[in-house]
């Protein structure tokens, strides 16, 4: 559905500097009904990849296919394919109303919005906007104006959808209202969505694979499922009242599992990372040893966040 | 079929933009006609201490400022779509149209060129009343020789449209623009050649001879139409071609719908 081979990206530097290198030789393609998350720092290449998937910049070499049209040659046949929500809730027309929105969309994409009608009160539903269907845009709420952006993108009937941050600046409801109707457009629909997010949540709850850039390389590309198996561990959080002695600290200190994360004369808190049981008998006999009260022992949760920070420290080259 | 579909689009977001702002677009008009006022009010002073009131003075200045008026808001339907769009967020939007971008402008510059016309023909009728001269409205002549003019204007915006997208904030110096075409209807290409090879002011030649000397399209000369039509397609075609090499580069620099 989306092929993306050997792309790469440089922008012109500033007076006397260097180009700055935005994508560097990345290759990757991604297959019809999924949903792809583009993961990244700030600066690592997402955007200007999405821009080039959506034919807005252009790539300095490298071929990208979009449902086998090519879109780095002959643009506008495959601009059919594609649609994209880039600037999030700033992407619809703020003096039209939700309905008027969706049908000026239609016809930028060269449909006419007259035969879409039944269309345009499907997504209208399916994003809980029928309420709010001759609403101007900018009385909506920031949620209610990313899913409007999101139907617009889907009114056209792409095959691909590019989604630029769909959750950024939403509340936790708005947030978690668009991550099931991404969910619900890729099961229901079929149709190929690839999103970039800073937020975890997002990647964790709803996509399926994600292709994590860095310094515009791809570091890693696997499901999410994986890549969370790749860095399980377990990590222990030990909570104990008071400071650690001197002793203590340094015993705990020689440790490579042990951090110290919090100390305080009313607590100190420890993280220790299980390779193996040992290690934690080892710190709780050290604890013991000098009679430090035990507040509590929790076993955390691995996290996507987690792997995320471990991929970018170098935890994995790519899979 | 779809390009229709696509003006049709366009026409109705102007309509319904115009209609649903109806106290905004009426006091953009009255200002349009206040400066009028302003203009004909100071021209006849001017005139009455040079004891040189009436002639065909007033008539150019009704006709010069109403065709100034419509080539300002054809200009700004490009330039200044392009630079709203680029501040909204939607440019972008418009870049991914199936259509191409040259022909969703085109579209755009359609459906805001039947909207000005309303204004236009208020304008005109309120400023020959104002002013009590009469002017020739032969449509049929008035109507294929006013788009040839604004074909030159088009590719001004267009042009001014690709600085925008390599410069950004430059609103301050294109506001100049609207000066440039206050010399380009004023320029005396009746009587040098060479001044109807600028944009729209071979058009407004023409025009004034309509309106103001009650000449019909025939009387005209065909050819000298089409020498207009010629000239108003290449300012079109550079001024479109400018912009092609602008969007290039805003392209490569990534910075197509930044603003």
């Amino acid at each position: 559905m989306v092929r993306v081979e050997a792309l790469e990206k440089a922008y012109p530097g500033r007076k006397g500097e260097p180009p700055v290198k935005a994508v560097n030789n990345i290759s990757f393609s991604v297959g019809e009904g999924s949903l792809v998350g583009l993961l990244g720092p700030n600066g690592a290449g997402k955007t200007t990849t999405v821009k080039m998937l959506c034919g807005l910049v252009k790539p300095d070499s490298g071929r990208i296919f979009i449902n086998g049209k090519e879109l780095t040659k002959r643009r506008i046949p495959a601009l059919a394919e594609v649609s994209a929500v880039l600037e999030g809730n700033r992407n619809v027309y703020w003096r039209l109303t939700a309905r008027e929105n969706l049908e000026f969309f239609a016809a930028l994409k060269g449909l006419n919005p007259a035969a879409l009608r039944s269309e345009i009160d499907y997504y209208l539903e399916f994003f809980q906007l029928v309420e709010k269907s001759d609403v101007e845009a900018r009385k909506l709420s920031r949620g209610m104006q990313q899913k409007l952006a999101i139907a617009a993108a889907l009114i056209a009937n792409s095959k691909v959808v590019l989604l630029d941050e769909p959750t950024l600046g939403l509340d936790v409801q708005a947030s978690y209202e668009i991550r099931q109707l991404l969910k619900k457009i890729v099961e229901e629909q079929g149709r190929t969505v690839i999103l970039t997010t800073h937020d975890m949540n997002v990647v964790q709850d709803t996509c399926e694979r994600v292709i994590i850039i860095n310094q515009g390389k791809i570091v890693a590309d696997d499901s999410v499922h994986n890549l969370l198996d790749l860095f399980r561990m377990k990590v222990y959080k030990i909570v104990i009242q008071g400071e650690l002695n001197a002793e203590q600290r340094q015993a705990l200190g020689a440790m490579e599992e042990v951090v110290i994360e919090e100390e305080s004369p009313q607590r100190t808190v420890i993280s220790v990372r299980l390779e193996g049981s040992q290690i934690l008998y080892d710190v709780i006999g050290i604890l013991g040893s000098y009679n430090s009260v035990l507040e509590s022992i929790d076993q955390e949760q691995n996290n996507f966040e987690r792997v995320f920070l471990e991929i970018l420290k170098g935890g994995v080259e790519s899979a | 079929m779809p390009k229709l579909i696509l003006f049709a689009a366009f026409f109705k977001k102007e309509f319904i933009l115009f209609r649903r702002y109806l106290v905004n677009s009426l006091g953009g008009m009255l200002t349009i006609y206040i400066v009028f006022l302003l203009l004909f009010g100071g021209y006849r002073g001017f005139a009455s201490m040079a004891g040189a009131v009436g002639g065909s003075g007033i008539e150019n200045l009704v006709v010069g400022y109403v065709l100034w008026f419509f080539m300002l808001t054809t200009y700004q339907d490009v330039f200044h779509t392009i630079l709203l769009e680029a501040r909204q967020g939607t440019l972008e939007q418009l870049y991914m149209s199936v259509h191409g971008f040259g022909w969703v402008m085109g579209a755009k510059a359609a459906a805001g060129f039947v909207v000005n016309l309303i204004f236009v023909v208020v304008l005109l009728i309120a400023a020959m009343l104002t002013s009590g001269v009469t002017l020739r409205l032969d449509v049929l002549s008035l109507f294929p020789v006013l788009l040839g003019t604004l074909l030159g204007v088009l590719g001004v915006g267009f042009a001014i449209g690709g600085v925008t997208l390599i410069l950004k904030r430059i609103e301050s110096y294109t506001q100049m623009v609207q000066f440039l075409l206050i010399g380009l209807i004023a320029v005396p290409a009746e009587r040098f050649v060479v001044f109807r090879l600028l944009p729209g002011s071979y058009g407004a030649v023409l025009i004034r001879e309509i309106m103001v000397n009650g000449k019909n399209l025939l009387e005209l000369g065909v050819g000298n139409v089409l020498v207009m039509y010629l000239i108003g397609f290449a300012h079109l075609f550079l001024g479109y071609a400018f912009y092609k090499v602008c969007e290039r580069k805003a392209m490569i620099q990534g910075t197509l719908g930044h603003y």
